[in-house]
């Protein structure tokens, strides 16, 4: 901590939130919120004379609120920064601190939220994680028993510069406890809360176990565990130690704790695993080792950043073998428990991870963005002709399309994201992707319903997240029928309404549109801009006599293989009660409004037979 | 519009395929051979292998081989998924010379034998697809140049936890301005609050 504040390339920004985050790899631009003090940073010199004369107490969050705090405060005796903080909530304007700072005058009651805008290159993501609240798991009494604690609350008590000043004592009578009982998995690998395990609680379980044996040699120490996992450097043989210590460990999850009214002591009612026996303990105390989740507003910076979450909710990495830290926004990485619970050791090292792939960035001097944005060809625009129309600069989430006088709309290439959601909604066809041009994908999509269309399912998915999705399926080994077929674009905002046509021109059996959750979407709102287009695809479509079950939408995460298997099974069985003959009767049927409708697709090429009998075939 | 409308011909384009077994992982589900034998009828297609790893070094020396010895102008591998190898194959295909954007890539690993490997023949049918989907947009590539941007050399370190200290601490050390951003009026996280930490058991500050 102190070598961070006293490191000449870190200016540390305390107190301060990130609002907003604009602009690319090598171009960030972060809208910062830091929130007024009261107390002037470049005055407080740490002293702590205002302190003392606050008349007002409350609980002290550092403490978990075994202690108390003034209303201006530091958190604890070694913050960095050392700064003092009032805290507005309480604080009864009497002004006694102003009195007791005296001539340092580093108090103003006037400071405001302040606005800072920082340019930076690259950011790392290391935003940590909640403790889950135990309260809610009814059974234990967290919150209803005094001498029910959470692992956090441990460690002040029996840290040496905590509340009781490293003395353990129970909170019911300020006691020091003979006997106390560790609860291990509480709100982890529990369907109810969380299906995860929290990694690192078995140890922290362990050190917590030791320590008290260290301070308190007689105390009885027990632990309740489901299993005990340390897989990591040394940390086995650590629990072998703590077993040899004569700390007791119970193989079995307790499914109740009660607890005597007078002597506050707690039952602890288990099925012990080893004795194949239902046990009761008393006990004077009982620590839940509670979880660890992810943050409550997670979303917020994610959405500022296009990070996704797994199926746990922390930070979803790019690649879970390959790519642990980045994500799916090149130039910001994921370190820590932000990315799923961790280890101090796996923190730090992970911390140092992030830092060397940001600094490949900061080793350039320039960088490659992929060229496949989108180009607006000004014969065809329609505000080049001198005619109003803008759609263009309405649906793109960058404003990166800008009009020019006599040349129309103009995409600035170094701001497009290449999400396709212009190329989709203009109305005149006079834009582009590059590399995901509509030849390119009519080329495709004709190879991929060349035979026995009605048999398969056509599927569009995005790069980040319904392909994500479907990859995530395979890793998984998750079977789904093989009548599938996948096509990639950027964003769910580039499948061009014409696409969904030709598909069923084409002949398709069934059509899912896939892409992002709007929440996760790496182009902002390129998700909503589809969305509002297939809901109105979808009626133009039954209108024209096409059977709504053929086609589909759903959005579908990079972490949701299951999900993605899952519906391609159930379109697949849609499809099997619908049948081929109905989809082949279907089709001829519509063609020719569909030939009216895609008249202004190019021709492409037939690309997809092969022009010869293979020999082996 | 004029690049949407299909220019490419089938006499100037010239098309590698590159069929990869993935060790059993494509191999053990689909005939790779006879998939790649099938792809070298596709239009466009003057040359189409298959090899035990495409990505490994013997795979890609193939590749660049055959661009110079058949002058291919554009390459197809079907695979694993983009995510995985896209990057690796558009490297190799511009060191031999090849604009990285006239590499296409067919997924049948993750999207395919991953998933159908209790139905092998239907597995292949759909890698064929798959393949003839990416030779078809094959046709249709165009070279591109990366976009150039310049980069601000400063970082952000969102977080004042141990990971954050951590990765602030070594960017700084290598010579990189970090802002270190904390909510909370102190950095440290929750390993401040800790007493001593495992499994050596000294004080955590």
């Amino acid at each position: 901590m102190v070598d961070a504040a006293r490191h000449p390339k870190i200016t540390i920004r305390s107190f301060t939130e990130v609002e907003r985050v604009e602009g690319y790899i090598g171009n960030f631009h972060v809208k910062l919120n830091e929130k007024p003090r009261y107390v002037i940073a470049d005055r407080c010199n740490g002293c702590g004379q205002c302190s003392p004369v606050c008349p007002v107490e409350v609980p002290n969050e550092f403490e978990e609120g075994l202690g108390p705090r003034k209303a201006i405060y530091v958190p604890h005796s070694q913050s960095v920064p050392l700064l003092y903080t009032i805290d507005m909530d309480a604080c009864i304007k009497c002004y006694k601190c102003i009195d007791a700072c005296g001539k340092l005058e580093a108090i103003d009651f006037s400071q405001e939220p302040k606005e800072v805008w920082e340019d930076v290159g690259a950011i790392v993501v290391t935003t940590g994680y909640d403790m889950f609240d135990p309260s809610v798991i009814t059974e234990y009494g967290y919150g209803r028993y005094e001498n029910v604690l959470t692992s956090m609350e441990l460690e002040r008590l029996h840290n040496s510069t905590g509340p009781t000043v490293g003395q353990m004592m129970r909170p019911s009578d300020h006691k020091e406890p003979k006997n106390i009982a560790l609860i291990q998995c509480v709100g982890s690998r529990d369907s109810r809360y969380h299906e995860y395990c929290s990694g690192f609680c078995c140890m922290y379980t362990i050190k917590n176990a030791m320590l008290l044996k260290d301070l308190y040699p007689d105390m009885d120490v027990t632990i309740f565990y489901m299993d005990i996992r340390t897989p990591s450097k040394a940390y086995e043989e650590f629990y072998q130690r703590a077993r040899e210590r004569g700390i007791r460990f119970i193989q079995g999850r307790p499914a109740q704790i009660t607890e005597d009214p007078v002597t506050k002591n707690l039952f602890v009612e288990a099925e012990d695993q080893g004795l194949g026996q239902p046990i009761v303990l008393e006990t004077e105390m009982v620590v839940l080792s509670n979880a660890a989740e992810p943050r409550h507003d997670i979303d917020k910076l994610g959405e500022a950043m296009n990070i996704t979450r797994d199926g746990s909710g922390f930070y979803m990495e790019y690649h879970p073998k390959l790519r642990p830290i980045d994500t799916p926004t090149e130039g910001v990485f994921i370190a820590g428990a932000a990315q799923g619970p961790k280890d101090i050791p796996a923190s730090v090292s992970q911390g140092s991870g992030a830092a060397s792939r940001a600094a490949r960035i900061m080793a350039a001097d320039t960088w490659g963005i992929e060229p496949i944005v989108a180009v607006v060809d000004p014969t065809v625009c329609f505000e080049a002709q001198g005619k109003k129309c803008g759609v263009c600069i309405s649906k793109c989430p960058y404003s990166a399309i800008s009009l020019v006088p006599g040349q129309g709309a103009v995409v600035q290439s170094a701001m497009c994201h290449g999400c396709g959601g212009c190329v989709a909604e203009c109305p005149h066809h006079a834009i582009t992707q590059m590399h995901f041009t509509d030849a390119q994908i009519l080329a495709q999509l004709q190879a991929l319903l060349a035979d026995k269309p009605e048999d398969k399912i056509m599927i569009f998915m995005c790069h980040w997240c319904s392909y994500g999705g479907a990859d995530n399926a395979g890793s998984s080994h998750f079977e789904y029928p093989a009548n599938s077929r996948g096509l990639r674009v950027m964003c769910s905002a580039r499948m061009d309404q014409s696409f969904i046509m030709e598909a069923f021109r084409l002949g398709a059996g069934m059509v899912l549109i896939s892409g992002c959750h709007p929440q996760d979407c790496h182009y902002i709102t390129g998700q909503r801009v589809a969305a509002a287009r297939f809901e109105r695809l979808a009626g133009q479509l039954e209108r024209m006599g096409i059977n709504p079950d053929r086609m589909r939408v759903e959005w579908i995460s990079a972490a949701e293989g299951a999900k993605y298997a899952r519906v391609v099974r159930e379109m697949n069985a849609k499809l099997q009660e619908i049948g081929p003959e109905a989809v082949i009767a279907e089709t001829e049927k519509v063609r020719p409004q569909l030939d009216r409708r895609l008249r202004h697709l190019p021709q492409v090429l037939n690309v997809v037979k092969p022009e010869k009998e293979a020999e082996h075939a | 519009m004029s690049d949407n409308g299909g220019t490419a011909s089938r006499e100037d384009v010239r098309i590698g395929v590159y069929v990869c077994e993935c060790g059993t992982n494509i191999g053990g589900v689909i005939d790779v051979p006879s998939t790649a034998e099938w792809a070298a009828n596709l239009p466009g297609v003057v040359v189409s292998r298959d090899n035990k790893y495409m990505c490994a070094d013997p795979g890609q020396n193939l590749i660049q081989r055959d661009i110079k010895a058949y002058n291919l102008n554009r390459v197809v591998v079907a695979a694993c998924s983009v995510r995985m190898h896209e990057p690796t194959f558009r490297a190799c295909v511009a060191e031999a010379g090849m604009n990285p954007f006239l590499f296409e890539m067919a997924n049948i690993r993750e999207q395919d034998t991953w998933v159908h490997g209790h139905h092998p023949e239907d597995a292949e049918t759909k890698a064929r697809d798959l393949i003839a989907a990416a030779v078809a947009k094959a046709h249709y590539l165009t070279p591109l140049e990366m976009i150039t941007v310049p980069v601000t050399k400063k970082t952000m370190v969102i977080g004042g936890g141990v990971a954050g200290i951590s990765a602030a601490l070594d960017l700084a050390d290598m010579g990189v301005e970090t802002i270190l951003v904390e909510k909370e009026p102190s950095i440290g996280g929750k390993m401040a609050q800790l007493n001593k930490t495992f499994p050596t058991m000294d004080c955590s500050i």
